[in-house]
């Protein structure tokens, strides 16, 4: 049994907002932190301290916000359709418009800065200067997960019915992975092997990109929507009930393997997300937040309580900050080992 | 933040029903509420009190294959984001287009947990276009299901039509949907409360309000009261369309309306698998019984009436059809009830039993039923007075799909069970035949 050691949480700060907290991001430094909220408030805060560095309003709520991994920039998606780029500063470098009626869904970043926004059945992309580069077709329904693949070649769309990955190169070919659900969390795996998603009918479904075969994962109590890849893409945590389930890409597995089982909330998983040292924090409908180190131990090795249901979690870059949110607002943690 | 869940009005109807005359009079006028909408239109009008959402209409099956199990994804999505705002809403208001089937609208509340936390489904209200609908139920399956989902049917452009059109189309409607609210109304001018606040509607209270409610749906076509002495008396039946009719025989002196109180005794010993008498056989009071009636002629049989009194006579087929005649007078008042034929039109099955029910007995019967029965059964709704539980237990159904839980106590109300079917292929005395079967 390997030695396991202790985490512990440590307050930092405590943000209330003026209104439901709407995605979470830190930015590649570790030294702010975005949140946005249902009143179209956006905060950048210092990551360590909580010092406020700036804040805007926008005109409608704010749908998600994400710092890029590779330039000093935060895009916020808004209900208003538009996508606005943000310098650390909290200068609008760039605002990206959307179409008509459709508030922007989902936003995600590529390693190479390229930005994807999805607004009703469409997904554009943008570069970092906020010019198109791609704009897929229609989707036949609304598009329900977006993202790209980690060595850039892909654009990756998830909708009823399917999961489409667009070439962004000239060498590689457009796939379709079809499967007739309703197709939720779109989660690539960090080493491009495996597409997993959750669905509408209580599941969780991949695909392995090399051969195109899929698997259907069931059992699940409720709709596991949340879904966190490790580092190491060996592991899959997923949510779906209080019970985190942990499918393990190894040898053959994990079809016909038994799944780590992580027991230790009471109440449903609410969210999911590993730090790029391999610790998984999850929170849960309770308020509870617990942290794991899931490749040596079952048992959850920290502990910190929020207000109300966990609405997301992330580690800063370097993992040694977690942040949260519940309804009243944001808290973050330090993490130590002892 | 409170975890009551937000009610959800769906509101339906054909197109040019004036479901937008009636949305626009919600966002517009002064009701204290603050509403979402989620249309699936561009409206033009923005209003400080109401967040307006336009959405497509999505679908979903679900992998299964079950076609009961289809969902609105849209409704899923938008409300999931709803909830992330939530302190901000009183209620949620979803317009469907006109040709939707409202199924997937009202299975998306008992489907998707996440929602079902949140939300509830507080009623369905359909707009009736009093005009043309009458079309539209001959040749629209969607018709037909907007009508038979509905909570509330707001009979709507009544200017365009008479009083005569207007008491037809109430009929006609009511034979497909018994449960529902009906308004009538010109230009969509309904009090608001009446459309938004639907949860609170009781069906034993619809019961009470409208005494012709259960009565379209009897297994017997026809009931006669009699005056009958104590003894033998003799029952005569002339040959009839079929081998065999039913007959029932109850006491009748403690009600104080024979004709529609006696129904309702009646059901509770109607039977598929009532006995066989053959000419000349005796019929049992309190027992159904089906008569032998295949010699192509006049029939005779005994009826045992053991103390004098008022007793009422419920027969299968019309009494004249068969040209019933028991004892020596004829009845001192007689009724044709509704004719029990089910076919492919939407109908709706009331059911009263006074009494408690085996909560185990019930879920095992309703889940068999639903099983077997749920494509074609659309909504059903129900209060329950369960043995042991001192609150009335009040539950409804979409299709395959059922949700119950305790409500206020029953407390000085008489504890009784009203259930309420609507849907196709309905049959009656199965219904009423499972139900019983419940009962303690």
């Amino acid at each position: 049994m390997p030695h396991v050691s202790r985490a512990h949480l440590l307050d930092v700060f405590r943000l209330p907002t003026s209104d439901y907290p709407r995605g979470l991001s830190f930015d590649r430094h570790g030294a702010l932190l975005a949140c946005g909220a249902a009143d179209g408030t956006v905060t950048v805060v210092s990551a360590d301290s909580g010092t406020l560095r700036w804040q805007t309003r926008l005109p409608d709520s704010v749908s998600r916000v994400a710092f890029s991994p590779l330039d000093d920039l935060l895009a916020v998606a808004c209900f208003d359709g538009t996508t606005r780029l943000f310098d650390l500063a909290g200068v609008e470098r760039a605002k990206l418009p959307g179409a008509k009626g459709g508030w922007v869904e989902w936003l995600a970043w590529s390693k190479a800065g390229l930005l994807a926004t999805a607004h009703g059945r469409g997904v554009r992309v943008w570069s970092a200067q906020g010019t198109p580069v791609l704009e897929t077709p229609a989707h036949e329904s609304t598009v329900s997960g977006v993202a790209f693949s980690a060595d850039g070649n892909h654009l990756i769309t998830s909708c009823y019915g399917a999961v489409r990955l667009f070439p962004l190169q000239a060498h590689v070919e457009s796939k379709l992975l079809p499967w007739k659900s309703s197709l939720l969390s779109l989660t690539p795996s960090p080493n491009d092997k495996v597409i997993a998603v959750a669905t509408q009918d209580n599941s969780v479904h991949f695909w392995r990109l090399d051969t195109e075969k899929d698997s259907e994962m069931s059992g699940y109590p409720a709709k596991p929507m949340q879904l966190a890849w490790s580092p190491d893409s060996k592991l899959l945590a997923t949510g779906g009930g209080e019970v985190i389930c942990g499918w393990r890409f190894e040898g053959k597995g994990p079809e016909g393997t038994k799944p780590l089982m992580l027991k230790g909330h009471e109440k449903p998983i609410s969210a999911l997300t590993f730090s790029r040292a391999g610790l998984l924090a999850s929170g849960a409908l309770d308020g509870d937040v617990l942290v794991w180190e899931p490749a040596k131990s079952p048992k959850p090795i920290g502990i910190a309580p929020m207000k109300g249901e966990v609405a997301e979690l992330c580690f800063s870059p370097d993992g040694t900050l977690l942040a949260g949110c519940d309804s009243t607002g944001v808290v973050t943690w330090r993490v130590t080992r002892v | 933040m409170s975890n009551t869940p937000i009610p959800v009005t769906v509101l339906t109807g054909f197109l040019g029903s004036g479901k937008t005359t009636l949305l626009n009079r919600i966002l517009t006028e002064q009701h204290g509420k603050r509403i979402a909408v989620i249309e699936n239109e561009f409206g033009e009008i923005g209003i400080d009190q109401a967040l307006v959402i336009n959405a497509d209409e999505e679908v979903f099956e679900m992998n299964n294959g079950c076609i009961c199990c289809t969902v609105r994804g849209d409704l899923i999505r938008i409300l999931g984001n709803l909830m992330k705002r939530r302190d901000k809403f009183d209620q949620v208001l979803v317009e469907t287009t006109g040709m939707a089937d409202p199924a997937p609208v009202a299975q998306t509340f008992f489907m998707d947990e996440e929602v079902q936390r949140h939300f509830r489904l507080d009623g369905i209200v359909t707009m009736v276009d009093a005009k043309h609908i009458s079309l539209h139920l001959d040749d629209s399956d969607e018709a037909q299901q907007q009508v038979a989902f509905a909570d509330v049917l707001v009979l709507n452009k009544l200017d365009l039509v008479s009083a005569e059109e207007t008491d037809a189309l109430e009929k006609r409607i009511r034979s497909m949907n018994a449960m529902a609210k009906v308004l009538r109304t010109t230009n969509a001018q309904v009090p608001i409360a009446d459309v938004l606040d639907v949860g609170g509607f009781d069906l034993k209270r619809a019961v009470e309000k409208k005494p012709t409610f259960l009565e379209p749906e009897y297994p017997f076509e026809w009931g006669g009261v009699y005056e009958l002495a104590e003894g033998i008396s003799q029952l005569k039946l002339a040959a009839g369309p079929d081998a065999s009719m039913q007959v029932l025989l109850v006491p009748v002196d403690d009600l104080a309306t024979p004709l529609k109180e006696g129904p309702e005794r009646g059901l509770r010993s109607w039977s598929k698998q009532a006995a066989l008498v053959k000419p000349g056989g005796l019929v049992e009071p309190n027992a159904a019984t089906a008569l032998d009636v295949s010699s192509g002629s006049e029939t005779l049989f005994g009826v045992r009436v053991p103390r004098a009194g008022k007793w009422m006579l419920l027969t299968e087929h019309g009494g004249d059809e068969y040209q019933v005649k028991l004892g020596t007078t004829a009845p001192l008042a007689q009724k044709v009830y509704g004719s029990h034929e089910h076919d492919e039109t939407v109908t709706s099955v009331g059911l009263h039993f006074e009494g408690d029910v085996d909560g185990k007995r019930l879920n095992a019967w309703l889940s068999g039923l639903l099983q077997e029965k749920g494509v074609d059964i659309f909504r059903m709704k129900g209060i329950l007075s369960v043995k042991g539980q001192p609150d009335r237990f009040v539950f409804q159904g979409v299709h395959m799909l059922f949700d119950g839980r305790p409500d206020r106590p029953w407390g000085r109300d008489k504890r009784a069970n009203d259930l309420v079917f609507i849907g196709r292929k309905l049959d009656r005395a199965e219904l009423t035949e499972g139900f019983k079967r419940c009962l303690t």
